[in-house]
């Protein structure tokens, strides 16, 4: 092992001379080679611990929170705990932004790709391969398993049915409960599948011409009660806590109801002046002067028979009662998020100027409205003119911290239903497509021919031990599902994921093969198996016969896990390329 | 950021730190608790704690469990207003269950589903045991009716019954605890919640007013307050009022908890608590004397949502940060424009010929000065509930500024009195006044008084409780058996369960379920009876604070009884009718009202709710600090900087 060399390189110093205070910049610190370097080592490895004790449906959760004892989010996902790391290291700070900029664009497979990366750069590390060829085998071995994972007799890939909603409930129910920290129960789980499967149907419009948009879901949490409680209900809710002016046999009339949007605050301040000193006349009132403003603001509304006045910012309370004493409803405090997809379903532009008239086209329409009671909160159920992209999720559960986490699961759910349309097939769960391309490249890498190997100049003993680090990390994150002290194992035949639990009895074991992780095999007593990372021979996955009958029962996304494989494999190349770190710590 | 790894060598930190922190309350359970003072030392300030939420909220919880069980405890209390003690007592007890479980190196997955399973039963047994409020009254009949009756008996009933045994064992366990341990003497708990006798089941039908419309609710309310008679019957008293004024609700099946109130008056004996019509408030002489104008008059008010000041803005108003004035003269600006605005409101008030002016807020010193002298009275800090119930009442429309107001917004018919006038008191210059509409709001406050001012919050604690308890029962129309009944028959079908082997199971189709499933899972009945364990500890804890018993004689007088209901068990399922004939006479005798209940969504949602803590911190491994600088002293303890 190479010794770490931190090196104090003198860049060119800039003298800063402010007034009469001298101030010497101190140098920066430049760390050659960071993967030599020791402290970096044990943070990766740590990192690697961490993220690997959260990842899977038995996966350990940790509790976030800052030193001076705020507020505490238990959780195990890659979203919520990724960005609440930061390291000292900018090294480690690296890994995680390519992860996270992964899990911004496909909500799911975080872990999965953090952890692979991680095992990636380790067994580039313990290889001894020099790292310009590990990455470029790593490379290679990717281009293998995309190619593979594109073929249509990929043993590992499921097609999605649209006409019947079995496979996605399926896919719904893997990823919500892979989240452990919601708490929930078999039934639970399934019930907010199904609502999940349910809100994605409800916002792909069916018959509209012309481009196509989907929609939104939108999700509402209510602490307190049940999780079976949750439900999903077509068109936007909207808190409105006093409807008692609201007449519900007159509004819910078919006939459209105008609405006026505002982005701009109407609560009579001058908020939206900016800082500085103000110089202002005695016996000027500005208070007085934006409030008959606002009031003839609301005259042209009333007017123009607008029915419907929402504002994402406070209302002053004068206005309100203005408003509400010629009929008209007020809804104030929208926020922020809600006003996209308050645009999309009326159709108003929102307006964020007082000091113009309102143009008629700035006007949206609602079809009608509804009072909805759900607990202790009130809302208005709005329903868009034409045909409906857009749903509301109401989520339930027990305490804020297993709702804080079922939301995000749900979002996550809701992101890769979505990409089911762009590439509408999934990729076994349970760590089953991992063991097979691992089974998979192994098999490929030993019938390389000479040609490949001169194009990727390497020797044929060079290939095989970068393809063998290869396999056991993608080896290493199927593993990593098991946090019970269980085995991990994988069948020769079509090389799928199988556990073993440390507790059983071997006498017992036969009874208590089960099923491997997908659910799509069922065990039997002349299967031969192999522990995963072991010298098991090398063999070729045959894709299992497809009995229709059985169904997979834990499904990954396809778009996610895809590009998650292409990142962790990216990133640890990235990582392996770096020489130096040069970091300015003034 | 820094990285703690808290599991160590099967010794999980964080359920010990859980257990840790249930331990503090473990004397603020069952009917006596005792106050606990909560000294700061660097600032020599003390609190005084009289429930397991006081105690929670005047401790600074800085570790993540400990910041877990405060949500936790906070949300149950909102909701329910009772029952955080058994929350988080059977929080610590669960939480030892699975620290044992891990030692004896079961998997976390399997403590788990083992644990859920064993909720599964406990929530099926409250299901099975409880009793519908409108039976209540008539309970003993139908029991005895029921063997009359013969196969016409259904489930429910069949379960009263059991449940009465249990209940009959457990008091049984109390007399030959008091034979052996205070033979010479009679327990001074009267109407103990766990443990009753005789002759506290008469003092506390005593205390029922004879005149009730609605017999079931004071049963109901009876058997729910828990040694807090004092606060119960104010309760009682407060619901009777209440189902008085709404002509919907002749019988009291409601107890609208959001219109209720109390007023908390210092400095007098306890005995002067009462509850009145209407919402009472503080105030000052001066305005007491405006109200002993203003009585009995039917007066016009005028609801302020906000603060009766000229400077008061609505809430999410943004003030300019520098303004300056560009003046040639000299003004006194701030003074006039005050001035200006008072006068602008009283002219307002005057016009409308507003009498009575309720604010949410506080109002200003000036304004409520001049309005007295205009015999208008002011009342400031009223409730948001007040004020819409006021609205409700009167068509008034509540307004932010006060310069808002138009004939639309005024409502009528509200009476103000003086609560010494109320309460039949004169002796004593009274500052509390009672604005009501009479009949229709609904309106009621709960007067608290007491002598010693630090009570005051424990007193009002107790109110609520009852209150919420009473709320909660009448609107579930459900009740538990109490006196350690239910926790009893749960305890009974942990340990059958767990004994059963290789059961069907659930019959959930999951992957995870399907494996489980296969392959029973073998630590089932350990975990069970160690959570059985963990209820069995609560039953006796409770029974050690009832009085005198110590833990172990607690705790083998529970084994006993289980042990003996085992058995009848046994004997019952052959001689169904023998048994219950046996249950029927026993409880025939027992006068109704004597009966302790508790309530069945707050025990099932704080059970579930301890278990769920136990659950996220059993599977929390470790925890992340955030915002924590190089050069922070990480040799410490277990942090790991990242």
């Amino acid at each position: 092992m190479a010794m770490s060399i931190n090196k104090r390189l003198s860049w060119r110093q800039s003298v800063e001379k402010v007034m009469s205070r001298l101030v010497q910049k101190s140098p920066s610190l430049c760390t050659d080679l960071p993967l030599d370097n020791s402290d970096i080592c044990t943070k990766l490895y740590l990192l690697r611990q961490l993220l690997k004790s959260c990842f899977g449906p038995t996966g350990r959760l940790k509790q976030v929170h800052n030193n001076i004892g705020g507020h505490v989010i238990t959780t195990s996902s890659s979203s919520v705990l990724l960005p609440a790391i930061s390291s000292s290291q900018s090294f480690i700070n690296l890994i995680k932004t390519s992860i996270l900029n992964h899990v911004s664009r496909f909500s799911d497979c975080g872990l999965f790709a953090a952890i692979l990366c991680l095992s990636l750069i380790e067994q580039a590390k313990q290889s001894g391969l020099s790292f310009s060829v590990a990455i470029k085998l790593n490379k290679h071995l990717l281009g293998l398993c995309t190619g593979y994972l594109q073929q249509e007799d990929c043993g590992c890939k499921v097609k999605l049915d649209f006409c019947s909603s079995h496979n996605l409930i399926t896919l719904a129910r893997s990823i919500i409960s892979s989240k452990p920290a919601c708490v929930l129960t078999e039934s639970e789980a399934l019930h907010i599948s199904k609502l999940a499967v349910h809100a994605f149907l409800l916002t792909v419009p069916c018959n509209r011409p012309g481009e196509v948009r989907l929609g939104k879901a939108v999700t509402v949490s209510v602490e307190g009660h049940p999780v079976l409680n949750s439900a999903v209900f077509p068109g936007l809710l909207v808190d409105a806590p006093d409807v008692s002016g609201i007449d519900e046999s007159e509004n819910m009339r078919s006939n459209p109801l105008r609405v006026v949007l505002f982005s701009a605050s109407l609560a009579g301040d001058l908020s939206e002046l900016g800082d500085g000193i103000f110089d202002v006349h005695p016996g000027v009132d500005t208070d007085l002067q934006i409030l008959d403003r606002l009031l003839e603001l609301v005259k042209q509304v009333v007017e123009d028979e607008v029915k419907l006045f929402v504002c994402q910012k406070v209302i002053h309370p004068v206005v309100q009662q203005h408003l509400k004493s010629r009929g008209v409803i007020v809804i104030e405090r929208l926020g922020n998020p809600l006003m996209e997809t308050l645009t999309q379903l009326t159709g108003a532009q929102p307006v964020a100027t007082l000091h113009t008239t309102i143009p008629a086209k700035a006007y949206g329409e609602v079809r009608d409205l509804s009072i909805i009671h759900f607990g202790s909160r009130t809302m208005l159920q709005l329903h868009p003119p034409g045909e409906s992209s857009i749903c509301t999720m109401i989520l339930c559960h027990r305490n804020e911290t297993m709702l804080g986490e079922l939301k995000v699961a749900f979002q996550k759910t809701e992101h890769v239903l979505r990409l089911t349309l762009r590439e509408p097939s999934a990729l076994l769960g349970g760590g089953c497509t991992e063991t097979h391309l691992a089974a998979y490249v192994r098999h490929k890498s030993i019938q390389e021919v000479p040609e490949t190997l001169s194009a990727l100049g390497c020797s044929q003993a060079e290939l095989l031990l970068g393809a063998g680090g290869f396999c056991r990390s993608l080896e290493s994150v199927a593993a990593a599902l098991e946090h019970d002290g269980g085995n991990s194992l994988m069948d020769l035949t079509h090389a799928h994921h199988w556990t073993h639990p440390a507790d059983v009895m071997r006498e017992h074991l036969d009874e208590s093969l089960g099923f491997c992780g997908c659910g799509l095999m069922e065990g039997s007593p002349e299967q031969r198996r192999a522990y995963l990372n072991t010298n098991y021979p090398q063999f070729s996955p045959a894709p299992l016969s497809r009995d229709t009958a059985v169904q997979p029962r834990v499904l990954d996304s396809f778009a996610a896990k895809f590009n998650a494989l292409q990142v962790a494999v990216e990133t640890a190349n990235l990582a392996l390329d770096v020489r130096y770190l040069v970091q300015d710590i003034n | 950021m820094l990285a703690c790894t808290i599991v160590n060598h099967r010794q999980h930190v964080g359920l010990q730190k859980l257990s840790a922190l249930a331990g503090i309350t473990h004397s603020s359970l069952g009917p006596n608790k005792m106050y606990k003072f909560i000294r700061d030392e660097t600032s020599g300030e003390s609190a005084l704690a009289c429930s397991c939420f006081r105690l929670l909220e005047n401790l600074e919880l800085t570790c993540g469990v400990g910041q877990l069980v405060y949500e936790t405890v906070r949300a149950h209390q909102k909701v329910y207003g009772a029952g955080s003690g058994c929350l988080l007592f059977l929080a610590g007890a669960w939480s030892r269950a699975a620290t044992e479980c891990l030692q004896k190196g079961v998997p976390v997955a399997r403590i788990i589903s083992a644990m859920s399973e064993g909720m599964d039963v406990c929530l099926d047994v409250c299901r099975k045991c409880s009793v519908s409020t409108e039976s209540l009254g008539a309970a003993p009949a139908e029991s005895c009716a029921a063997t009359s009756q013969g196969l016409g008996l259904n489930l429910l009933k069949k379960n009263t019954a059991e449940a009465s045994q249990a209940s009959c064992h457990l008091r049984g366990t109390r007399q030959a605890a008091d034979k052996t341990l205070n033979a010479s003497g009679r327990r001074k708990i009267k109407l103990s919640r766990h443990f009753y006798e005789t002759e506290a089941e008469d003092a506390s039908t005593a205390t029922q007013p004879p005149r009730r419309k609605a017999p079931d609710v004071a049963l109901v309310a009876a058997g729910l307050s828990h040694g807090y008679v004092g606060a119960m019957n104010l309760v009682i008293e407060a619901s009777r009022l209440q189902s008085k004024n709404n002509p919907q609700d002749v019988s009291g099946s409601t107890f609208d908890v959001s219109k209720v109130a109390t007023c908390v008056l210092p400095g007098l004996p306890e005995e002067n608590s009462c509850v009145l019509q209407g919402c009472v408030v503080h105030v000052s002489d001066e305005q007491a004397s405006v109200a002993h104008h203003l009585k009995e008059q039917h007066l016009k008010v005028a609801l302020i949502n906000g603060d009766l000041s000229d400077t008061y803005r609505h809430l999410g108003f943004k003030r300019l940060q520098a303004v300056q004035c560009v003046s040639d003269r000299v003004h006194f600006l701030s003074s006039s424009k005050a001035e200006e605005w008072t006068e602008k409101v009283l002219t307002l008030l005057l016009n409308l010929e507003v009498n009575l002016v309720v604010v949410s807020g506080i109002a200003s010193e000036k304004v409520i000065q001049r309005c007295c002298r205009l015999h208008i009275l002011v009342v400031e800090k009223a409730n948001v509930s007040v004020l819409k119930a006021l609205a409700d009442a009167t068509g008034a429309v509540p307004v932010t500024y006060a310069t808002q107001l138009s004939n639309r917004c005024v409502g009528a018919g509200v009476k103000v009195a003086i609560w010494g006038d109320l309460a039949g008191r004169q002796t004593k210059p009274s500052t509390a006044v009672s604005v009501s509409t009479g009949e229709r709001d609904g309106l009621v406050t709960a007067v608290l008084a007491s002598c010693v001012p630090s009570k005051l919050q424990a007193l009002e604690d107790q109110f609520w409780a009852c209150a919420y308890r009473l709320h909660h029962a009448l609107t579930d129309a459900v009740l538990l058996p109490g006196a350690g009944v239910t926790e009893m028959l749960c305890v009974h079908h942990l340990r059958e369960r767990a004994e059963r082997r290789h059961d069907a199971g659930r019959s959930g189709g999951g992957v995870q379920q399907t494996k489980a499933g296969r392959a029973a899972n073998p630590y089932r009945g350990l975990v069970m009876n160690l959570m059985a364990e963990g209820l069995v500890d609560y039953i006796s804890t409770v029974m050690v604070n009832a009085g005198g018993v110590s833990k172990v004689r607690a705790r083998t007088a529970v084994s006993q009884r289980l042990k003996n209901h085992a058995e009848n068990q046994a004997k019952f399922s052959q001689l169904s009718f023998a048994g219950e004939q046996e249950d029927g006479s026993l409880r025939c005798s027992d006068a109704p009202a004597a009966q302790v209940y508790d309530g069945m969504s707050v025990k099932q949602e704080a059970w579930r709710r301890a278990l769920d803590l136990v659950l996220l911190v059993l599977q929390t491994d470790a925890e992340i600090i955030t915002g924590v600088g190089p050069n922070h002293d990480a040799a410490e303890g277990d942090m790991m900087l990242l």
